[in-house]
Formats: structure tokens, sequence, C-alpha cells
């Protein structure tokens, strides 16, 4: 899935241009089917903990405390069964597969890129992180710091990509902005002309 | 029609000599002429990546492993996919490599054919037939050849040369001779010409500008790389015995190499240290400012296909004493030049008749510049590749292309524009001997699948189109086109 550009000017001298590789939810089927996949991580994710808990029953899930009648959950049918279930198998396949499970449910199927341009304060990139978990990455330079914005054209694996890059001050590498996504050049293009145009055209 | 051609080779700068420059200056050149140039090389030392040079001039250096002397390894097909990106996205026609001993051009013609893209290819270097190294270089530059549209080589002697090696058919292979910038060379008291015309006649008014007496020193200037193939041990033995006989001579040596320390040796025998100067590496920048400080230069290479460097010193108004091998004698008048058999006693003959001539002022080395600023320049090279890459893209025809000579009891038999039909291809890479040709045979295939699963994994829609460097208006557009009307 190539990245499209998303770009919100909440005002005229802010903007923000977001790339992202996700599929747009703009119909009723796709906002459905993105509602499906909430409800399908969250079950998966009951099902593991139910699972995992069902195993180290006999470590401390004994003892039926006030609030959780514990050993009437296991005496149940269900619980029997899931207990039944989990005690065929070895303790390190459980652990295993939980911890896939877990990973898969938490998963970004996506990747979001940002950059974010302030009139005479400074650009923000940010880069989503592969996780629900974690926070994206951010990397915010102030105007003064910021020598130049250009495109460029680098070699990566067996290919040659155009890049956006922020030149900074007494840094010896630049900073590529959608470092992983790398759009298109119609797109780079565009962000590079509205950053241009909101940092340093005095007349916007 | 403007083309987007593609230099490739494994030479270009920042290392520096006779090939880079060519590819440069014909570049550069091209790209006045209002076509697309881009250049793809491997990446040198701290130079990786897209680069610009003057005039919009675009180069790949493109992440590669070096073996020897700057050539990169030749891995036949791992060049490939980062070849096709480059080619889809400048949109390139015509492929054009350069040098035989490198391998990225080899294989880019190879891959260029597979593309179905027309290809030309360039000689710089002679080679010999006889030893293991020449013979494994001559079928790697048949397997080349095999398949290129059209051939160029910079003079008469390495277009036969390059021909009996790959067994071409010579009407496929265009001679265009190398050029220099004569500004880049001028002598040291040189006034520009207010008119154009090179008098001729011996009755030029200005007078030779500072006569050499009996009694003056003269400087002769060798600039080479110290190799074997260069004739340096021609020049250790030749030296003791010019400056024996011809007294008032001092000698500029400038250049590095192997066999520098032999030269330091011969100078430390014969105590000739206060007669030759050596100067170790020059960069080419001030190469002129070595030359217009001597008189004659000596030029004792043992194989040379063209031999710029005596081009330029016959810019810089020396007289030129060389030997008699390869395009040499091609390539300057015979008034500049004195030449001697690459042996040991012609050399210091034709050296002492060279500064007998010059001590008698009967040379005149002051109109040397002029002379060579008519013979040689690249706008010139430019204009015939030109004609070269539209014969081979049919926008002008075969038969005006390759001559046609219907009442000399020969025609244009054979099919010289090269289909692009796999069949045809390894009918002709079959060709190329018992075993090689099979071998040959089967590298094609190989590379030919091998585009078909590029064209699968990495699809031509998801590949950017680069912009190209804007253009500026063709300046000389007049000219071109009075060229045009004298030609037809």
């Amino acid at each position: 899935m190539p990245g499209h550009l998303r770009v919100r000017r909440p005002s005229p001298t802010t903007v923000s241009f977001t790339v992202s590789n996700a599929s747009p939810r703009s119909n009723s089927p796709a906002k459905i089917l993105f509602g499906i996949q909430i409800l399908l991580r969250a079950l998966l994710f009951c099902c593991v903990i139910t699972a995992l808990s069902a195993r180290m029953r006999n470590l401390f899930l004994l003892q039926s405390d006030n609030m959780i009648q514990w050993q009437a959950i296991w005496s149940s049918p269900v619980g029997a069964h899931v207990c039944h279930l989990v005690d065929k198998y070895n303790p390190w396949v459980i652990t295993v597969v939980s911890v896939l499970v877990i990973y898969g449910v938490f998963k970004r199927g996506y990747t979001e890129e940002s950059l974010f341009v302030i009139r005479g304060f400074g650009i923000q990139t940010s880069t989503s992180s592969s996780t629900y978990l974690s926070s994206a990455a951010t990397r915010f330079i102030p105007t003064t710091q910021i020598q130049d914005i250009v495109i460029h054209e680098a070699f990566k694996g067996f290919e040659v990509r155009f890049y956006l890059a922020v030149i900074v001050e007494g840094e010896p590498d630049v900073l590529v902005v959608f470092p992983q996504l790398l759009p298109k050049r119609e797109i780079l293009e565009e962000v590079w002309r509205g950053s241009r145009r909101c940092l340093y055209d005095a007349k916007s | 029609m403007p083309y987007n051609i593609a230099m490739v080779s494994d030479f270009f700068f920042p290392q520096s000599g006779g090939i880079e420059s060519h590819i440069y200056q014909l570049s550069s050149k091209l790209i006045d002429r209002g076509h697309k140039v881009i250049i793809i090389t491997h990446a040198y030392k701290g130079r990786t990546g897209v680069r610009y040079l003057t005039n919009g001039l675009k180069i790949y250096h493109v992440p590669f492993f070096v073996i020897y002397r700057e050539t990169t390894f030749p891995t036949v097909f791992s060049f490939f996919p980062i070849f096709r990106n480059i080619v889809i996205r400048e949109q390139i026609d015509i492929v054009h490599g350069h040098a035989s001993l490198s391998s990225f051009c080899g294989e880019a013609i190879l891959h260029a054919r597979t593309m179905g893209l027309r290809t030309v290819f360039t000689d710089h270097s002679l080679f010999g037939f006889a030893d293991a190294a020449s013979i494994l270089t001559n079928k790697l530059l048949k397997f080349t050849l095999s398949d290129v549209d059209h051939a160029i080589c910079v003079s008469h002697t390495c277009k036969e040369n390059t021909v009996l090696r790959a067994s071409l058919d010579p009407l496929m292979v265009s001679v265009i001779p190398n050029a220099v910038v004569a500004e880049n060379f001028c002598p040291l008291s040189y006034t520009p010409r207010t008119h154009d015309q090179i008098p001729i006649s011996p009755a030029d008014p200005r007078p030779s500008p500072t006569p050499i007496g009996p009694d003056d020193t003269i400087t002769i200037v060798v600039i080479s790389r110290l190799f074997y193939n260069k004739g340096t041990d021609l020049l250790i033995a030749a030296i003791p015995r010019i400056l024996a006989s011809n007294p008032n001579t001092r000698f500029i040596i400038a250049g590095s190499g192997p066999k520098a320390i032999d030269l330091e040796q011969m100078l430390e025998r014969n105590v000739l240290q206060d007669k030759v100067e050596m100067l170790g590496s020059v960069r080419h920048e001030e190469v002129r400012d070595v030359m217009v400080r001597g008189h004659i230069y000596l030029h004792p290479s043992l194989t040379e296909a063209f031999g710029t460097v005596i081009v330029e010193a016959a810019s810089c108004g020396l007289y030129v004493v060389c030997t008699r091998v390869g395009g040499i004698p091609e390539v300057l008048p015979q008034h500049m030049t004195t030449f001697a058999k690459p042996e040991e006693d012609d050399l210091v003959v034709a050296t002492s008749k060279a500064i007998t001539a010059l001590r008698s002022n009967k040379v005149r080395t002051d109109r040397f510049h002029d002379q060579v600023k008519m013979m040689y320049s690249w706008r010139d090279v430019a204009e015939r590749t030109e004609r070269v890459y539209q014969g081979i893209i049919g926008d002008i025809s075969p038969s005006e292309f390759y001559g046609h000579y219907p009442e000399q009891g020969w025609d244009l038999s054979g099919d010289r524009v090269r289909s692009f039909a796999l069949i045809d291809r390894l009918k002709r890479y079959y060709g190329c001997g018992v075993w090689a040709g099979k071998l040959f045979c089967l590298c094609v295939v190989i590379d030919f699948l091998i585009f078909v699963f590029l064209e699968m994994w990495f699809p031509r829609a998801n590949i950017d189109i680069a912009r190209s460097w804007p253009k500026k208006q063709p300046m000389d557009k007049p000219r071109t086109h009075t060229i045009r009307n004298n030609r037809t």
C-alpha cells in the first residue's frame, strides 16, 4: 500500500503533513471492517488472558477472595474445559504462543509519519511506532537551526529513492522526513513547497 | 531530437585520467546540444549516492565492491536491479559504455540490451593478443561487443585493434578522436589572434617571439604515469645518453608510479640530480603549468590508443618527440612531431634531432596552439557522437549511416540494425566460441529471466520518474543549422 498524504492547516501559520500507508476509512464498509478488527483484537486479548490465568491458577488464583469466586469459575463447565485444554500443553509452548498473539494484538497495521511546521517556531517530525503500546518518535527542530529543506535522491536497497531532508545546523547528517515510508516524488514536492511557504514566505 | 543518454564506466572523477575527462567533456557538450546525460559509475571513497556537476550533469555513484585499480568486481548480474531502476527513472534511450576493462560498462551493455535499449561502446585502449590476460580480456570484450549496436574508437589503430579482438563488422565501428580544451593549454606568451585564419604561408608577419640561441638551455618535459606500458624503462635508458650528447639540456619529469624508484636509482647512479627535476604526481589542472616550462615534450610510451597528452603538449607550444606506436602517428601533423621507434637508440637520435631543430629555430612552436585549436574540439566530438546516436536509434537511415556503395561490387549485407528478439541475441552470442558461446548464451538467458522477475517484483509503475535538469536554450542554433546544410 503506497503512502498517501493528508494536509491540515489549523491556522495560517501552521501546517501539518501526514503520510500514512493505512487504507483510507472513508466509506461505511471500511468503517465497519475497522470496527470488527478492533473487536477481534479485544476478543483475542481476552482469550489469551483467560488461558494464561487458567494455566497459572494453581499458583495464586485458587483462594476465593471477596471479589471473584475463582473456585467457582474453574469448576464451571467452560472453566473446566479451558483448564483441561491448557494443561495438555507444555508451559513453554503456551508462553511463546501467548507472547506472539499479544504482539499481534498490539501491532499497528500501518505506519504514519508526519511533519508539523509552525512559522517562526520550528518543525516537528514524527514517526509512529510499530505497536499501539509505545508512543511516536518525535523530533523538534527550532527555526534557528534549520538551514534548508531539500529533496534529494539516495540508494536504498536495490532502488534509488527520493527523500525529503532537513539540513540541521551543526549536525553532520541531515534529518530525513518520512524515513520509513519514503513517499513518491509528487507527495514530497507538495510537502516541500507547503513547508517552505509556511516557514519562509511572509505574505501567506 | 534530444536523447536521454546514460554514460556508464568504472572510471570517473574524482579519479583523474584520460577516460574520465573524455566522459566529462563529451557529456557536457552533449548537454549543450540539448540532450540529457547522466553518468553511472561506482562509489569512490567518500563519494556515494547521487551528485550533480556543473551544467546539470547527474552522477550516480553506485555503491559497489572495487577490486583492482578502481575496477569493480565482475559479477555479471548483481548490478542489474539498480541499473534497471536508474534507467527507468531517468527514461534512458541510449546506454553508452566506456573502457573495455570496466566491468560496469560490460554489464550495463548486457542489461541494456535485455531491457531493449540501444547501446554504444567506446574503446579507449589497445590490447595485445598473445598472453593469457589479453586472451581473457578479449573474450570478455567479445561478450560485451557481440550484441552492441555500435562501437566508437579513439583512433584508427584502436579501431583495427578492437575489430580484430572482438571480431566485429568494421562498419559498426566509428572513429571519433579525443579532443582537448585548448583554452586550458595556452603557451606562456600567447596573444589571441584577431582573425581566426591560420596563416600557413611562411610570410607570417609575426616573428618568432624568443629565438633560442645555441647556448640556451632546452628543457624536455615528460608527464606520464610511471608504468611499464608508458615506456618508463626506455626513458630511464635514454636520459643519460641524451644529457651526455646534448649539453645545456634539462629534464622535468612529472608523474608517479611503480617505476619511479628505478628512475631515481638511475639519477643517483649517474649523478644527474641537478639536470633532472622530478615533480611527483601533478593534478590535471597543473599539467599546463609544468608543460609551459619546457620546449620539448618527450613521450616514450610503448602502447597508446590516442595520446591526449601529446595534443595538450602541442597546444602548449611544445615540440613533441614520441614513439611511433599505436594511434600516436594519427594524432598530430608532421611538423609538430619527431617520431622514434620504440627503442633506446632511436629515441636518443630523435630527441637530439628535435633539439637541433629547435636550436636552429626552424620550428614555429608559437603557432602550434592555434593549429591544435582548429584541429580538436569537444564540440566536434559531440556532434559526431550524436550522429552515431541518430544512426542506431534510426533517425538517419542505415544506408546513410553505414554508407552505401553499390558501384563497388558490395552492398550492405547482413543486418546491422540489431534486433532485440532473444533468439537473435542468442544467435549472436552463440558464435563467440565453442565453449564461450554456450556460456554466454546461458548468461543471456539468466539475464532475461532476472529481467522478467524484476518486472514482477519491482513493477515499473512504482518507480518514480526523476525530474530532468531545466534545459537552457541551445546557444549555437544557427551554427548547427549551417552545418546540416553543408552536409546535404
